[in-house]
């Protein structure tokens, strides 16, 4: 959002928007090497956007699903299955919110970064590129989950 | 018998005791108050300073986020600025709520900001200080550290809690 005085030139950023479990999420489409269509058959190199973003509560119903190829800069694949891709919207960055301080800490270790309302909803933008480096930390580190209690 | 001035003693006297008087009104108009908003969470009666609550929103959506713990059940769209929600319940030590079904309470303290789920507002009123008197020592749980005091207020207990406890409670 531009403050008073604020006379920086918006960013323009194409999303894909996808839901899964009935939340709905948006990734930068400079993130996206590929989208296939999900073939139905469990792989190593693949997994599940749920399982990825932490859902709790276990299983989470894919209606439409199919897979993103997520350019990763090396050479590893970095394949996410997600739901319902619904549409590529072009907006810039005076459309994105950040989260509210209380949420962003735990937000940001699921590689969600900011949120843009649209047509009566709320959708989470999500870096893949980002997730899968707090991955690689909380692997490399053996972390457990913080709650933020003090 | 008369003073210097011809003033009678009893004249000296009555003066005192009026000046002594004025003083004890001074202090009763003059006694600190403060106002609360009192809600009720899970059958409960609690209360917030009214300094720390903003405004009061009916029931309205609230969005699920992943990854965030059990005391953030999301986030609210708040006339196009987007706040997050902490489900009060869970620090007082009860049953989470349907957030469906929730008024909600903006709180702001200091830098602190966020929708504090509540059941419904029973009553916004000053009172004075001196009305808060110590909690009850046999309140227990996670909710004594976020409790202030007790006030009374239509025949019930209601207990007075610290956003700024609550606030410092959530660590960044």
């Amino acid at each position: 959002m531009n403050g008073a005085g604020d006379t920086r030139a918006a960013i323009g950023l194409n999303l894909l928007l996808f839901s899964v479990g009935g939340v709905a999420f948006g990734v930068d489409a400079e993130q996206v090497e590929a989208t296939l269509s999900w073939e139905g058959a469990e792989r190593d190199d693949v997994t599940w956007f749920h399982r990825e973003l932490g859902y709790s509560g276990g299983a989470v119903a894919y209606r439409a699903p199919s897979v993103l190829v997520i350019r990763t800069g090396d050479s590893r694949d970095y394949r996410v299955v997600i739901d319902m891709m619904e549409d590529v919207a072009g907006i810039t960055s005076d459309d994105i919110h950040p989260f509210p301080p209380l949420v962003e800490p735990f937000a940001l270790r699921k590689g969600l970064w900011g949120i843009m309302a649209r047509g009566g909803r709320i959708i989470l933008l999500v870096d893949f590129q980002r997730l899968l480096r707090e991955r690689r930390d909380a692997d490399a580190h053996g972390e457990v989950a913080k709650d933020g209690i003090a | 018998m008369t003073t210097s001035d011809d003033r009678l003693k009893s004249e000296e006297l009555l003066d005192e005791i009026k000046r002594h008087y004025r003083a004890g009104e001074v202090v009763d108009v003059e006694e600190e108050r403060v106002k609360v908003v009192i809600f009720t969470s899970a059958a409960q009666r609690y209360a917030f300073y009214g300094s720390a609550i903003r405004e009061i929103l009916p029931a309205c959506e609230i969005w699920w986020v992943p990854g965030l713990p059990e005391y953030l059940p999301g986030l609210i769209n708040v006339r196009g600025d987007i706040e997050s929600v902490i489900d009060i319940r869970y620090f007082l030590g009860e049953e989470r709520a349907d957030p469906g079904t929730c008024h909600i309470a903006m709180a702001a303290w200091g830098a602190f900001h966020s929708g504090v789920m509540i059941d419904s507002i029973e009553d916004v009123v000053d009172i004075p200080v001196s009305a808060i008197e110590p909690p009850l020592s046999t309140l227990g749980g996670t909710a004594r550290d976020l409790v202030i005091g007790e006030i009374r207020h239509g025949g019930a207990t209601v207990t007075l809690l610290d956003m700024a406890k609550l606030a410092a409670k959530i660590t960044l």
